[in-house]
């Protein structure tokens, strides 16, 4: 039968092998049984490293090739690996610091001792810097975590299922977008008074889902009817699968970003907080900082600018840093893009039939 | 090569524009693409010129060179020049962007395909005209008085027409608005890219027949461009051939399609499915058109051409003179001419067609898919928020009864919106119908959804035996998934007994034997980096896989080239043979749908307005149906005789546009457009009857149909072919 297919069908074959010579010498992976297509089984055994090899090169290596050939990204990874190497391995060495541990107002870059200078009450900026990192990283993701999770989740789910299920999901949605924000985020910590960083993270992030899951649903409608969609209906995937295979990877640069931006409205609202001092504060951070600093006057007094710039300079980092992430992210999710970098190395030939070329200049 | 083109033509004639190599290239990472190749080519005053070719080959910058409208990065070069009836000659390449303006309308017009998107939504159709005629400086109230018998001419109500916003109008319409509105300023020529591809069989045609009197009318010279070689045959004086950015073949219409001379215009014409060619003669031309940026050396065909010689791999070949205004590009053009021809011209004597071979209509073993009585009605909600207005229904489908057998092929036919697709999916269980009742094997389809009554066959298993084919190859695979991961998909639910390894196995064996090859590099490829016919066949791949009994075929080769349009059918055909499935395809094709059933030996059903009006096999269907709509289509459906002139005089059809869906005319739902009524069809419903003449397996839904019945007494529905 195969020889058969053959004689029906060279066309591709001589097509292709015009402008790819040499391609077409190897045929069969190992050889499987031949019997009709349709019960080929192969000889080999699936190995469990097999799988994880193919996730791997999926999931983390072809993401890494494509973000190492764009500025944005590895600046912006590299910003972020150093907050996480402050949040870790510096929190280790570096010994936190108490009131009175050195003289007032030490400028900056004066002494190897307190390279970011001190405050009033004679504590090291540096390692008050460094040790306020870890919280409000934790924060900061926990927050960003909460708010795709629950917009993914109440967006895929109202805008695929449809009917009654949708109405239910968009009704709680709206609620959450019509309550206001910040008079809930205050109301809310009045009463819980939350110390954890990652309940903060959660609390500041209560009302933000909603306008990402108002987003999602409306883009899911528009990718519900499209036929690759009723093929996987045809086909009787289980529901999750298809919401996660099928229509999740073309939501997925638009939730990296908001994942991002989630991040940096949650540092810059938890800043806002501490800073009005509505939000309970035990150990210090970059908002407590500012707070601090305010109070004592430092706006006012030359000698103590230092005290405002350190944390203002460790939160505007951290935001650039997932800003340029955000940005490089589109790329890794773009199918056309992750063509070039597959192992295989087929992009060349492939090009040949990409419909860009000549359906591009058609469209005129 | 290219001055010689001009050089051999004849110098006697009134050209109207002259293009000598002309050149559109742009540059792409790979390197640097010619997307029309040193053309050359003269277009006389007042002809039509039917330049065809298949998508990519560069027909659609032809058309965008002769108005100087190659956009950017494209670049334009070369020599173009307008002659106009008075005045002196216009170099295109030297207007200022003023003088470019003006030449664009007023000279040369431009009718393209997609007339929907050329209208801004929330502006009637007679500030369209006013925008033209004002930016042009001409008399709006002449112009408009012009615009309105040139509507007039189109079989449009004109008042009507202008007082309307683009939504209300019919697709059909909106191309006729289109055509009306290049004309308004009165150019000398008229450039069409392929201005009826979006439309259905009957209004191409009856367009096509306005075209031809518009043209003779307004002595017009038009350039006709399109992939659609029959529907040209019969308009265009001269017939001109792309391939690989280059015309390959240009002569008298007539010449071209009784003797080409060229290799690629035989293959071409022999892969053209249409109502006459008998199927042994049809052929699928091998390999793929070249890629712009990398065209062969020598003859840019010597890749597919069957004749190629080492002279045609290094020599790129002249034009070569056939006859007095006939010429070809090929070196052997003497020996390929004396070939049989590939197109019967004029002749009757095709070969008997295979008889029917299914199973016997009704009374044959239990059917495999059963629709009885079904009906689907669509509601319509009409008006804003305030309206009171009762929301409407259509019925897409309306009580529809059909059996599908093992083995199995059916053909759908109709105009778009009757209700073909609708239909189809209801008999795959895509779709829930509101009223009657499908089952498979017996089983009530979705009585076992909703696991009503006694369930004999669980749901899981009918919805893996009926599977679908989309019709756009692009949106039915997920542009984010590779092949690899698109067929795991059908495997991984319904044989999990199959590891990884098992699966990556039998999808490179399926793979190669629907001819992708090498499998190991197609698997690794995400949908963008197919063609067109990659796509499909990956599609229909991934339903095979299913192992199901019936697939639905929403046409499922429209969207391909002409090219391999019979290849991917035969490659259906050749699946369902092999693996026991029955087929029920969906097309608004007649030539596709008779192709398909014939080879398989299928029924062909014609449907209207939500109803089977006729269904039989081929045999009875293409040569001798019953029913005025199917004779319509027949009429409609355009082959490649040259001499079949069309004439609006003899159309089967009173009107051209299809009645509001939602509000279908009483008793024969035809009798608003059929050429034979009577006022009886305007009261009474006709039944799908048995059609009295010759056997078997003929049903019709027309009174004509029926021995004695009133309408042989009733009174003919006199209108003239009239307006809406
Ligand atoms: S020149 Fe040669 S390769 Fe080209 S079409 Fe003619 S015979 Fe074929
Ligand atoms: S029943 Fe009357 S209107 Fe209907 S198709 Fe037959 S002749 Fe025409």
């Amino acid at each position: 039968m195969t020889a058969d297919s053959h004689d029906c069908e060279p066309g591709p074959d001589d097509g292709e092998s015009a402008d790819d010579d040499g391609v077409g010498g190897i045929l069969r992976g190992d050889g499987g049984q031949v019997g009709t297509p349709f019960d080929t089984t192969a000889d080999v055994r699936e190995t469990r490293w097999d799988r994880y090899g193919r996730a791997i090169d999926g999931y983390i290596r072809m993401p890494l090739t494509i973000m190492r050939q764009d500025w944005r990204s590895i600046v912006g990874l590299s910003i972020v690996a150093v907050y996480l190497l402050m949040g870790t391995v510096l929190t280790w060495t570096v010994e936190p610091t108490r009131t009175g541990d050195g003289p007032q107002f030490v400028q900056p870059f004066e002494t190897w001792e307190y390279p970011l200078g001190t405050n009033e009450m004679g504590q090291d900026l540096f390692a008050q810097t460094v040790h306020s990192t870890g919280p409000v990283l934790t924060m900061m993701a926990s927050g960003a975590l909460f708010t795709v999770v629950m917009g993914t989740f109440f967006g895929l789910v109202a805008g695929y299922k449809g009917g009654e299920v949708d109405t239910v999901l968009s009704s709680i949605t709206d609620v959450f977008i019509n309550i206001p924000g910040l008079p809930l985020v205050i109301v809310l910590s009045v009463l819980f008074e939350p110390t954890h960083p990652i309940s903060v993270g959660i609390l500041l992030a209560v009302a933000a889902w909603a306008g990402l899951a108002r987003a999602i649903r409306s883009q899911v409608l528009a990718i519900r009817d499209e036929s690759f969609v009723e093929a996987a209906r045809m086909m009787d995937v289980p529901t999750p699968e298809l919401l996660i295979k099928e229509i999740l990877p073309h939501l997925m640069p638009y939730i990296m970003v908001n994942l991002v931006n989630a991040a940096r409205t949650i540092i810059f609202s938890a800043v806002a907080l501490y800073y009005l001092g509505v939000l309970p504060f035990a150990d210090a951070n970059w908002g407590v900082m500012l707070n601090q600093a305010y109070h004592a006057g430092a706006i006012y007094r030359p000698d103590a600018t230092h005290w405002l710039v350190v944390p203002m300079v460790a939160i505007a980092g951290i935001s650039i840093g997932l800003l340029l992430i955000a940005q490089s992210l589109d790329r890794v999710f773009n199918p056309r893009v992750r063509a070039r970098h597959a192992d295989t190395g087929d992009a060349e030939d492939g090009d040949g039939t990409e419909p860009g070329s000549t359906e591009m200049m058609k469209q005129v | 090569m290219t001055m010689t083109t001009t050089d051999l033509t004849d110098r006697s004639e009134d050209v109207i524009m002259e293009v000598s190599n002309a050149r559109v290239s742009f540059g792409m990472e790979r390197g640097r693409a010619r997307v029309l190749n040193d053309v050359s080519m003269d277009v006389r005053r007042g002809e039509i010129l039917g330049v065809m070719g298949e998508s990519g080959s560069g027909k659609s910058m032809f058309a965008d060179a002769l108005l100087d409208a190659v956009v950017d990065p494209g670049v334009l070069q070369g020599e173009l020049t307008y002659y106009p009836g008075d005045g002196e000659p216009i170099d295109l390449l030297s207007l200022s962007e003023e003088e470019r303006r003006r030449y664009r309308w007023e000279d040369v017009a431009m009718v393209f395909q997609g007339a929907m998107s050329s209208f801004n939504p929330v502006r009637k159709i007679r500030t369209h005209f006013v925008d033209t005629l004002n930016a042009h400086d001409y008399d709006v109230d002449r112009g408009l008085e012009r615009a309105k018998d040139l509507l007039g001419d189109l079989y449009l109500d004109a008042d009507r027409v202008l007082d309307s916003y683009p939504h209300e109008l019919s697709g059909g319409m909106k191309q006729r608005i289109l055509i009306a509105l290049s004309l308004v300023l009165d150019p000398e020529m008229l450039v069409m890219d392929e201005p009826t591809a979006a439309l259905d069989l009957l209004m191409q045609r009856s367009i096509i027949a306005l075209i031809e009197e518009i043209q003779s009318k307004h002595d017009l010279t038009i350039v006709f461009i399109t992939h659609d070689i029959p529907l040209v045959a019969g308009l265009a004086d001269r017939l001109a051939v792309l391939y690989a950015f280059e015309f390959i073949e240009l002569g008298p219409a007539d010449d071209v399609l009784a003797e080409p001379a060229h290799p690629y215009t035989r293959a071409l014409l022999r892969t053209t499915p249409n109502l006459e060619t008998p199927l042994e003669e049809m052929r699928p031309i091998e390999g793929s058109s070249p890629d712009p940026v990398n065209i062969p050396s020598g003859c840019s065909y010597h890749p597919r051409c069957p004749m190629a010689d080492d002279q045609c791999r290094e020599v790129d070949p002249e034009p070569y003179r056939v006859d007095d205004d006939h010429i070809a590009h090929c070196h052997h053009w003497d020996e390929a001419i004396e070939e049989e021809s590939p197109v019967a011209v004029g002749g009757d004597d095709r070969t008997p067609t295979r008889a029917y071979v299914g199973p016997d209509g009704e009374d044959a073993e239990d059917p495999l898919v059963s629709l009885d009585d079904v009906e689907v009605h669509f509601e319509q909600k009409s008006g804003g928020l305030l309206s009171r207005a009762e929301p409407e229904t259509v019925a897409a489908v309306d009580g529809v009864d059909i059996d599908i057998h093992e083995n199995d092929t059916v053909v759908l036919v109709g105009e778009s919106g009757c209700g073909k697709t609708t239909l189809g999916k209801v008999a795959v269980g895509a779709q829930r119908p509101t009223g009657g009742s499908v089952s498979y094997r017996g089983q009530d389809v979705w009585d076992a959804k909703d696991m009503l009554g006694g369930v004999s066959i669980p749901f899981e298993e009918i919805r893996r035996a009926l599977q679908i084919i989309h019709q756009d190859p692009g949106s039915s695979l997920n542009s984010h998934r590779r092949v690899r991961a698109i067929l795991e998909t059908p495997l991984r639910r319904w044989f999990p007994e199959l590891d990884g390894n098992d699966r990556i196995q039998r999808i490179l064996g399926m793979l190669e034997y629907v001819g992708i090859s090498p499998p190991e590099d197609y698997i690794e490829r995400y949908p963008h980096q197919l063609s067109g016919g990659e796509k499909q066949r990956i599609t229909l791949i991934r339903s095979m896989l299913m192992d199901p009994e019936l697939i639905l075929a929403d046409e499922a080769v429209s969207a391909l080239d002409v090219s391999l349009r019979v290849e991917m059918m035969d490659l259906m055909i050749e699946l369902q043979e092999q693996f026991d499935t029955s087929f029920l395809f969906i097309s608004h094709n007649l030539s596709n749908a008779r192709y398909l059933a014939e080879k398989t030996g299928g029924r062909i059903a014609v449907m209207y307005l939500g109803e089977i009006v006729e269904i039989g096999t081929v045999d009875r269907i293409i040569n001798d149906p019953q029913h005025p709509y199917t004779q319509a289509l027949k009429w409609a459906t355009p082959d490649l005789d040259p001499d079949d002139e069309i004439e609006t005089a003899d159309s089967p059809i009173r009107t051209i546009d299809i009645p509001d869906p939602s509000n279908p005319p009483s008793g024969c739902r035809y009798h608003t457009r059929c050429a034979k009524a009577r006022e009886v069809c305007r009261v009474e419903t006709p039944e799908l009857i048995e059609a009295d003449e010759g056997p078997g397996h003929q049903r019709a839904a027309c009174f004509r149909a029926y021995d004695d019945h009133a309408y042989w007494n009733s009174e003919p529905i006199v209108e003239g072919p009239s307006e809406e």
